[in-house]
């Protein structure tokens, strides 16, 4: 008998994700690429090299489950699913035992509770102020001349994170570039930035509350820098997928094969 | 005599001088840097030379705004909630809600008998500030002074729903994208700075006559946004930007008047005026 493949592709506003499942929730292949402004292309461009790294065709794709904020441009999928309900259950497939999962996107970040069947108990998103988001480490990034992914090691090597005076990423945009006048180290400045954005996602975990084990999913998740101070923040460990990143799409390809299977 | 007011704000500097009557004897905006002292020295230079006014003839000199504390010669520092209220009541004495929307910050003030009896004010967040206009002007490569005029054209204003700056800078680069008219995006972003500080300013109630004073009521389009969510007119000054400044000048006028009075010797500060020619 021919076996069946299901994919979930998460169309984020910084980044788009795409995993291939195989009939016994294995991953098959995943794939990360920038969104840029056209969501549609994105969405085909990831589809093409997640199928190439396969080795599969479309035809090999029993069911295709889109999610994120550009789930609407994913012409090609069977359903769209919100990223919620997606990321509850990819959390579940990694990590069974986990109860809440911390999701710091780019422009969102989302605190959800898990239930043991991987179902969605509760949730609180900040999607209205970009000093709360993934947002933010993109403008420091930008204004210290450093990579992205840079940021947690360098962060790591601060002794003396600089306190900030605003949370607004307008704002601190503009004190990061007078810190740096004034001489305030790079790491200094980017543990600053780590600090501040794990006191807001504190905030908002303090909404609904921490139900032990927690987890963290999303680009804030690949940042050694903010999970250490989040860590601090929070007094509790904090569980990392391998790959933060692709949680939701894995979730997403997890309901597809549900579906398919369900009938 | 002579009163002058010196205001130091986030994005703009300001020195208003008075005389005896109350009436503007010159006024200076520049654009607030790096080195507020030695700016300092330089407007209020600027201001006597304008005036054709000694330091010695100015009776008193006070500061204001959030760099207040970089003027060596002032002889005393005010808040700018103070001034403001003080200064938005000399020009318009109905005034009963003044809403001051500057560079960095926005504030509302309920004013009686040119006193502050209440305020809220936004230095936390750029949404409902100057800045807000700046970034988007900064991305449609435009002039923030010119936003207001080209924004009249719009027949149909766009709706920006976010609230966060960067956020609505997405925004605007789609709908910019889909090709909506220019003015329409820019209407859309009037109503949403409006919106955001009407939210704010209602929290200590809205009682008209309301003036509206900062940099950004230059803009003409955010008023018209302003009255229409209002449902009525609002004043301007002609002036906007030096509403504080002349506020400043204004108590300043009033501390002498009432040490005369009580025939109290009038208590200057040191008046450091340094040499400044150097720095420009």
């Amino acid at each position: 008998m021919k076996s069946s493949f299901f994919m979930g592709i998460d169309i984020g506003v910084g980044t788009s994700k795409g995993v291939i499942i195989n009939e016994e929730e294995e991953i098959v292949a995943y794939h990360i690429l920038p969104s840029g402004f056209n969501y549609k292309l994105a969405a085909q461009k990831l589809l093409g090299e997640l199928l190439g790294k396969a080795g599969l065709t479309m035809e090999n794709l029993s069911y295709t489950v889109a999610t994120g904020q550009g789930s609407p441009s994913v012409n090609f999928a069977n359903e769209e699913v919100t990223d919620i309900v997606c990321c509850a259950r990819g959390i579940n497939k990694v990590f069974p035992s986990v109860r809440t999962v911390i999701d710091l996107g780019e422009q969102t970040s989302r605190v959800i509770h898990v239930d043991e069947s991987g179902r969605v108990a509760n949730f609180m998103i900040s999607e209205k102020c970009a000093g709360g988001s993934g947002y933010i480490l993109r403008v420091v990034a930008n204004v210290l001349r450093v990579k992205l992914e840079d940021l947690g090691p360098l962060s790591l090597k601060s002794e003396k994170p600089v306190s900030f005076t605003t949370r607004c990423a307008v704002f601190a945009e503009t004190e990061i570039v007078s810190m740096v006048a004034e001489g305030f180290q790079k790491e200094d400045i980017v543990a600053g930035i780590h600090k501040a954005l794990a006191d807001k996602i504190f905030d908002l975990i303090n909404r609904i509350g921490l139900k032990e084990p927690c987890a963290i999913v999303g680009g804030g998740g690949c940042d050694t820098g903010f999970v250490k101070r989040l860590k601090e923040k929070l007094g509790k460990e904090i569980l990392i997928p391998p790959q933060p990143q692709i949680i939701m799409a894995l979730g997403a390809a997890i309901i597809g094969k549900k579906k398919f299977l369900s009938g | 005599m002579y009163f002058a007011g010196i205001d130091i704000g986030s994005t703009f500097t300001k020195v208003v001088v008075v005389d005896s009557n109350g009436n503007i004897v010159s006024k200076i905006e520049v654009p607030t840097r790096a080195e507020q002292r030695k700016l300092a020295n330089k407007v209020m230079v600027e201001a006597l030379n304008k005036s054709n006014l000694s330091l010695d003839e100015i009776a008193y000199i006070v500061a204001t705004g959030y760099g207040r504390f970089n003027v060596p010669f002032a002889d005393r520092q005010v808040t700018e909630l103070t001034c403001h209220a003080r200064g938005i009541n000399s020009i318009f004495p109905s005034v009963k809600t003044a809403i001051d929307i500057g560079g960095q910050d926005s504030k509302g003030l309920k004013v009686k008998d040119g006193k502050l009896v209440n305020f809220v004010t936004n230095d936390k967040c750029a949404a409902g500030t100057g800045r807000f206009l700046e970034v988007m002007a900064d991305l449609l490569n435009l002039k923030v002074e010119d936003l207001g005029k080209i924004s009249l054209k719009s027949t149909k204003k766009v709706k920006i729903s976010s609230i966060c700056t960067v956020f609505a800078r997405y925004e605007v680069m789609t709908k910019i994208s889909e090709n909506i008219p220019i003015e329409d995006v820019i209407a859309g972003l009037h109503y949403a700075i409006a919106d955001r500080i009407i939210r704010m300013v209602s929290r200590i109630g809205i009682e008209p006559d309301v003036a509206v004073t900062g940099g950004v009521a230059k803009n003409v389009g955010v008023i018209r946004a302003i009255e229409d969510l209002l449902g009525y007119k609002v004043l301007v000054p002609e002036d906007p930007l030096i509403t504080g400044a002349l506020g400043a000048a204004i108590i300043g006028k009033n501390i002498v008047e009432e040490a005369l009075k009580r025939g109290e010797v009038i208590k200057r500060g040191p008046r450091r005026l340094e040499e400044v020619t150097f720095y420009w």
